[in-house]
């Protein structure tokens, strides 16, 4: 369309402006008309310039590859069932886009070596999305290296890559996002999101943004709406440094020379293969740092890529910092100890039973068994309870489960949930076998429970609700594990994780039915050496395993130059007394569990032992609390670099401790939670 | 869709359900952007956006274009106006009736016991050009004050007498489309994409259509020096000396275009005579750019087919700012770079009508670039105003800087203060303070009552802004654009051109002289004043007399000169002095020989640092506006200075950081932002921030412009310990009111 117009402008008179006529763009005739031929989502304006305009014809097969280098098709329509024509009603609107290649994969194309920081891509993306000052969909932060006057800067602008593999609609609990076959495009709608943050945790590009105000997710959209008439994104449009571009992906634009995957600051593209390529051919110094806190630096390895390296910005001197433990993850703090306590409490009396000892089939047997289930319902109940206050959009927590497809978590609170279902089940069954409730009901309300549950299988019943249990807290602490084994956060992504959950599962178990079971066997006067045996054993073995994979993952993070390392690093300065004092407890928890074992193994009287154990037991609570709220407060993902004030975590605690934050001009969200 | 459920979520944009758009120009920079304002069906302003069939953005706009829309309603605006007898006591809300009538008698009252000089009018570069117009009516005319000036002197000064010295005449030579033709670009203390991003959008441009060398002097790296093909990092102050030596390499080369220089200017003799001591074997050890550099710079301009230089501040805020101007024309006038395609001496302006405060309001002399000291000059505009020509000064009186001198000593008792706000912009805050409070009566106009200064005013008058008024701006290339009025005048506050009109009407000649109330029959005025010739008899450079307010967004802004006979074209002349006639006595441009002399505060045992101020893309000029647009503002919401990390490490300053910086004139706390963008024996810091980096400036006085040197002056920095860190973050809240 544009060259026909350009075409009807040279056979036009036009007024004799030298420099620069309007009219040699688009003749008088046809302004007013930018709207001919394109459908209504969006409001050409005036005279709209080349720059703005994406290809209107369809891109012929010489214009376009057939597939991305990842193998992936770029015709998206050839990947669905679905017809051509379909309609994306935008706000409602049923109108069918009218650009010819809507069925395209797009993406943005980034030329690091032009921009200039100016900020009018983040301004034109906010304004066009009406977001608040402490929200922005498109970012710029920089790396710079080098020193005064050979010093360079490479800014950055990333907004959501629209990735072949959308991480963050894979974690979405809620299903909230959506792969479009229409540009590709990854959309969320934070009408359907409840704010959990967890699509924050795994996208690699931090581009889902997490509003503390209004307590959900929204995200790039691709200005879809203007696509759907043929023009660019608001930012690539609005930017003056010629640096951001947008189009059918591996398409390299005019004047570009290079198409590449990945530049300085960029995480590794393997994670999700985003829809991005970039030019970047300027050469840059070997090694190139962030100017926000992160203790990340890149360095420029043998093949000229830049890796990610550890940044020793605080230093090494070792530091409490304890009063920072306190954080806003606090509620999954407890929602995991308190699960995985939970888990461990039900399933040690209980498999105990299975296998058939004798002190635990007495127990299941006994009064007591009912407290124990309810006990380990109401710590469930807790533990889920705290995960849904840190959502932030709570009332919605139903949604939780929207998509086991894909989600881990979505997983994890399903599995979490049907084992508080089991409790509740298994404890509802063990009512009529239960002489104080049987009594309890007979004498106040009148009912006769024995009676009530006559001829049902009570013990199988009681078996299979309990096997249950087993299998749903089984498959909640798989998934609870598999929630944090995130490419995009290093720091996690590792066995240590899966240990501290196990561990903790059973050292904490043991805690809590140890006391129950051998409380009950105690009263009921049966021997408590071959259960408290049990008990002692697990609850070492619960240190050890934690502790084996914490000295693995110092082994590995040590040597590791990725944010983990980085993270690693800021655990061993910033808490690195915190640090140092749970690996001490844990230490000492060990060798004096590993002691009194040997005691009771060479047999020491075990009742005499108890309250030892219990005081072992009890530090171990306060060790395990430590080390989970340094689990959430030292994660490091592979976000993008930020800038000195925006994207900037440390100006952001600062603004916040001051108090710079209480002005909304500043861009800082109070926290919510 | 790929993943996700068979039912696709809705999508849901913000859609601002724009109803009408309506053409106005930028309010921000000298750029001139045309941009487009967006009304809802309730006629409430929802979005702004560049339009795209105007030459200067071509619907490109920056950060703060971008978010123009924000600034009518936002916090800390005037409503109503505001009065009281000492400066310490409370404000009382009052009618205009009485508040204008105060301060008329309290004018009147000043000049009778003083004299009329007692009281003095500093404008600004933000007003429009028809109130900068009737602003100098009313104050050469009516009031009949010689302390009369604009805030134009903090920025523009230098270049405006750096061009009346070369040229005979204020006016920038050249225009943006000089980028398509140029074959060489030397910017000198200009950083585009920080302060003006659209004219760097149309650089980028050029360059990435025709590749041309750039050249960019700045101690600083900034974006556009790093872009460069080669880099001037120079020691602050001494931009003459490296001139001097490039001519010094041009003229001993025999690489100058004589033919130019014989037939069109005078004085190339003593250049020549002068630059034989400016050899770039010793004038390396001065502005610290080596001896071959040097050679290499000068032969590489000398011999481009067209080459151009832009400078800003870089420049004009230095003691050598008006002789900086002027020798950056020698360069181009003995080059034959004048008034050709491709060739200029470009002035990038820094307020968005900066032009239109020095072409319209009387400051430096009369209407239309004419002269006090010119008697033709002062008859012509008596007779048009119909006033006696005795009633005007002879000589211009004092400049912006000077009219603070003179409150300092007494001799100005009373001041007018409109759309400026000296207590961050003016240097050495802390004397600025005292001065303030020296006056027996202050009035301050602005679109803002939290503007810093008005903390000492008697009378506030709350002005409406932007495109709650109507007229025009002049931009950087000499393009008068249209601001349209769209939005009703925010609560009581009223039009600046309706302030200056009911003003004159208190004073006895504002009773004899026509003060139109209608915008446009103000521009007639202009119109019919820039016909015909100046007092050399040539036709005068600044002619609008072809323009109308019709033609002008017809055409989305039109350059002058732009002459009656012109009226079949929409488009004005894009350079000046084509023809090699200047706007002198004999026709010929000045070339003046430029001697360096050191007088700035230099770096030194106790005060180690250059300090350097500047600007960011997101803040303009002291933040009333964009200190309160939370989109721009948190970008940069606090004051800062970026400083070498080498140099911080031997001092102990740490990144992020709070340092208390001192120099001779006072103190001040920054965070410290540690880059290698800045030399091991220099710091920056943003000139926007309150009570930051001006308590620190000591800004001495450019002999002929009387613009402050912001840029040079020497600090020391201090450490601050762990309890110290804690009280100046506290202080940094309490200074940051936006």
């Amino acid at each position: 369309m544009m060259n026909q117009i350009i075409k009807e402008s040279a056979t036009e008179e036009t007024l004799s402006v030298e420099i620069f006529n309007p009219k040699e763009i688009m003749s008088t005739a046809d302004e007013g008309k930018e709207q001919q031929g394109r459908s209504d989502h969006w409001q050409v304006r005036t005279q709209e310039q080349p720059y703005a305009f994406l290809p209107d014809h369809v891109l012929t097969p010489d214009e376009v590859a057939i597939e991305n280098r990842y193998g992936k098709r770029i015709d998206l329509v050839e990947l669905t069932d679905k017809p051509k024509n379909r309609s994306l009603f935008i706000n409602e609107n049923p109108e069918v886009g009218s650009n010819p290649n809507r069925n395209k994969q797009h993406g943005f194309f980034f030329t690091a070596d032009n921009c200039i920081g100016c900020h009018a891509c983040e301004s034109a993306c906010s304004e066009k999305n009406d977001n608040p000052a402490h929200l922005a969909f498109r970012s710029v932060g920089y790396v710079e290296g080098g020193s005064y006057p050979d010093y360079k800067r490479m800014n950055i602008s990333m907004a959501c890559n629209h990735c072949d593999d959308p991480v963050c609609l894979k974690g979405c609990p809620t299903r909230a996002y959506t792969k479009h076959a229409e540009y590709g495009a990854v959309l969320q709608d934070p009408e359907t999101c409840f704010g959990c943050g967890y699509c924050t945790w795994v996208c690699p590009y931090n581009a889902p943004q997490l509003d503390p105000v209004k307590g959900r997710v929204s995200k790039c959209n691709m200005c879809v709406d203007r696509l759907e008439v043929g023009l660019k994104p608001a930012c690539v449009s609005a930017c003056v440094g010629n640096a951001l571009d947008f189009g059918v992906i591996e398409n390299t634009p005019e004047n570009r020379q290079q198409c590449k995957t990945s530049i300085p600051g960029f995480p590794d593209p393997d994670i999700t293969h985003p829809n991005i390529r970039f030019q970047q051919v300027k050469d840059l110094p070997d090694e190139m740092t962030r100017t926000d806190g992160m203790p990340v630096k890149y360095h420029k390895d043998k093949q000229g890529n830049y890796k990610p390296v550890i940044d020793q910005k605080a230093g090494v001197r070792k530091s409490w910092n304890f009063a920072r433990l306190n954080s806003r993850e606090n509620p999954l703090v407890l929602f995991t100890l308190f699960a995985q306590a939970a888990l461990g409490s039900f399933a040690i009396p209980f498999i105990g039973a299975l296998f058939g000892m004798e002190a635990f089939t007495r127990f299941v047997d006994s009064a007591l068994f009912l407290p124990l289930t309810i006990i380990a319902l109401l710590m469930t109940s807790f533990a889920l309870l705290m995960s849904v206050t840190h959502l932030g959009k709570p009332m919605r927590f139903y949604r939780g489960f929207n998509n086991l497809r894909y989600s881990p978590m979505a997983r994890e609170g399903f599995g979490l949930a049907m084992f508080s279902a089991g409790c509740g089940l298994t404890a509802l069954f063990s009512l009529p076998s239960n002489a104080w409730v049987v009594d309890f009901a007979q004498h106040l309300l009148g009912l006769d429970l024995i009676y009530l549950s006559q001829g049902l299988p009570l013990k199988s019943i009681v078996t299979g609700t309990g096997l249950f249990t087993l299998i749903s807290g089984a498959a909640g602490l798989f998934y609870m594990n598999k929630c944090y084994q995130i490419k995009a956060r290093p720091f996690w992504n590792h066995i240590q994780t899966a240990t501290a959950f196990v561990g903790n599962s059973l050292s904490l178990g043991a805690l809590v039915s140890g006391v129950i079971v051998l409380g009950t066997l105690l009263a009921m006067d049966i021997a408590i050496e071959k259960a408290m045996l049990v008990f002692a054993s697990l609850f070492t073995l619960g240190l050890v395993i934690e502790a084996l994979g914490l000295i693995i993952h110092n082994h590995d993070l040590n040597r590791s130059d990725n944010e983990g390392g980085a993270a690693h690093y800021v655990q061993c300065t910033t808490f690195g007394k915190t640090y140092l004092l749970r690996n001490s407890l844990l230490t000492l928890n060990i060798i004096a569990a590993i002691t009194l074992l040997s005691l009771q193994l060479s047999g020491f009287n075990s009742t005499t032992l108890l309250l030892p154990w219990l005081a072992l037991a009890l530090l171990n609570c306060v060790t395990a609390l430590i080390g989970r709220a340094l689990f959430y407060i030292l994660v490091i993902p592979t976000t993008m670099p930020g800038a000195f004030f925006w994207k900037n975590k440390s100006f952001e605690e600062h603004a916040r401790d001051t108090g710079l934050a209480d002005n909304p001009a500043t861009g800082v969200a109070p926290l919510a939670h | 869709m790929l993943f996700g459920r068979k039912n696709r979520k809705p999508i849901s944009i913000p859609n601002k359900k724009v109803k009408e758009w309506h053409y106005t120009t930028c309010n921000y920079c000298s750029t001139g952007c045309s941009i487009e304002i967006g009304l809802n069906e309730e006629k409430k302003i929802v979005t702004t956006r560049g339009h795209a069939g105007a030459d200067v953005n071509r619907g490109k706009l920056c950060i703060k274009g971008l978010l123009e829309h924000e600034l009518f309603d936002s916090v800390g605006r005037g409503t109503e106006p505001l009065m009281r007898d000492q400066h310490f006591e409370e404000f009382k809300e009052t009618s205009w009736q009485q508040a204008l009538d105060t301060s008329a008698e309290k004018i009147k009252a000043i000049q009778q016991q003083y004299g009329r000089d007692a009281f003095a009018i500093v404008s600004s570069g933000q007003l429009l050009t028809e109130e900068f117009y009737t602003l100098g009516k009313l104050a050469r005319g009516c009031i009949g004050t010689n302390q009369y000036d604009g805030n134009t002197t903090l920025c523009m000064a230098s270049a405006v007498s750096g061009y009346k010295r070369s040229f005979g005449s204020d006016g920038p030579p050249g225009c943006y489309d000089d980028f398509e033709h140029t074959h060489c670009l030397m910017a000198f203390g200009s950083n585009l994409p920080e302060q003006h991003p659209i004219i760097y959008w149309r650089l980028k441009e050029a360059l990435e259509k025709r590749k041309f060398p750039l050249i960019v002097v700045d101690p600083r790296v900034t974006m556009l020096a790093q872009f460069a093909d080669i880099h001037l990092p120079i020691t602050p102050g001494t931009d003459c000396v490296l001139i001097n030596s490039m001519m010094h390499v041009i003229i001993n080369e025999e690489l100058q275009d004589q033919a130019y220089i014989d037939a069109h200017t005078q004085g190339f003799d003593d250049i020549k005579a002068l630059v034989q001591e400016y050899n770039p074997k010793s004038a390396q050890h001065v502005c610290g750019i080596d001896e071959d550099t040097i050679r290499s710079v000068a032969r590489l301009y000398a011999k481009a087919p067209a080459a151009m230089s832009i400078w800003t501040m870089g420049i004009n805020q230095s003691t050598h700012g008006s002789d900086g101007v002027a020798n950056i024309n020698n360069l181009n006038l003995i080059t034959g770079n004048i008034g050709k395609k491709g060739g200029t001496s470009l002035s990038i302006t820094g307020q968005c009508n900066a032009m239109g405060t020095r072409e319209w309001s009387s400051c430096s002399g009369l209407p239309g670039y004419r002269y006090l000291e010119n008697p033709e000059d002062r008859q012509d505009i008596a007779d048009f105003w119909g006033i006696d020509a005795e009633f005007f000064p002879k000589k211009r009186g004092l400049q912006q800087t000077d009219i603070f001198s003179a409150i300092e000593t007494g001799e100005i008792k009373g001041m007018w203060l409109v759309a400026t706000n000296p207590m961050t912009s003016m240097p050495n805050t802390g004397r600025i303070r005292k001065i303030l409070e020296k006056l027996d009566f202050l009035i301050v106009q602005d679109v803002y009552s939290d503007v810093e200064t008005n903390q000492y005013s008697h009378v506030y008058f709350p002005a409406s802004v932007w495109s709650e008024k109507e007229g025009c701006h002049t931009n950087t290339e000499r393009r008068v654009n249209l601001i349209s009025k769209i939005m009703p005048c925010y609560a009581n506050s009223k039009p600046d051109l309706w302030i200056f009109n009911e003003m004159a009407k208190r004073f006895d000649n504002g009773r004899q002289i026509h003060f139109p109330e209608n915008a446009e029959d103000v521009f007639d005025e202009m119109k019919h004043l820039s016909r015909g010739k100046n007092a050399y008899g040539e036709k005068r450079t600044l002619d609008i007399s072809g323009m109308s307010y019709e033609k002008i967004v017809k055409a989305r802004g039109i350059q002058w000169p732009y002459s009656q006979e012109m009226d079949g074209s929409l488009q004005g002349e894009p350079r000046l002095y084509t023809d090699g006639k200047f706007q002198t006595a004999n026709g010929r441009a000045n070339l003046i020989p430029v001697n360096f002399y050191n007088n700035n505060e230099q770096p030194c045992q106790d005060y180690p640092f250059w300090l350097n101020s500047g600007r960011v893309v997101e803040h303009f000029h002291t933040r009333t506006r964009t200190g309160k647009i939370g989109n721009c503002n948190k970008f940069s919401p606090t004051p800062y200075m970026e400083m070498n990390p080498d140099a911080a490490k031997a001092l102990g300053v740490k990144h992020q950081s709070y340092v208390r910086l001192t120099s001779r004139r006072g103190d001040s706390v920054v965070m410290v932002q540690l880059t290698q963008r800045v030399p091991r024996n220099m710091v920056f810091v943003p000139f926007h921030y309150h009570d930051c980096v001006n308590r620190l400036t000591l800004g001495l006085l450019d002999p002929y412009s009387r613009q402050p040197a912001f840029k040079q002056c020497s600090v020391r920095i201090e450490v601050l310990d762990n309890a110290q860190q804690v009280e100046a973050a506290q202080l940094n809240v309490e200074r940051r009111e936006f």
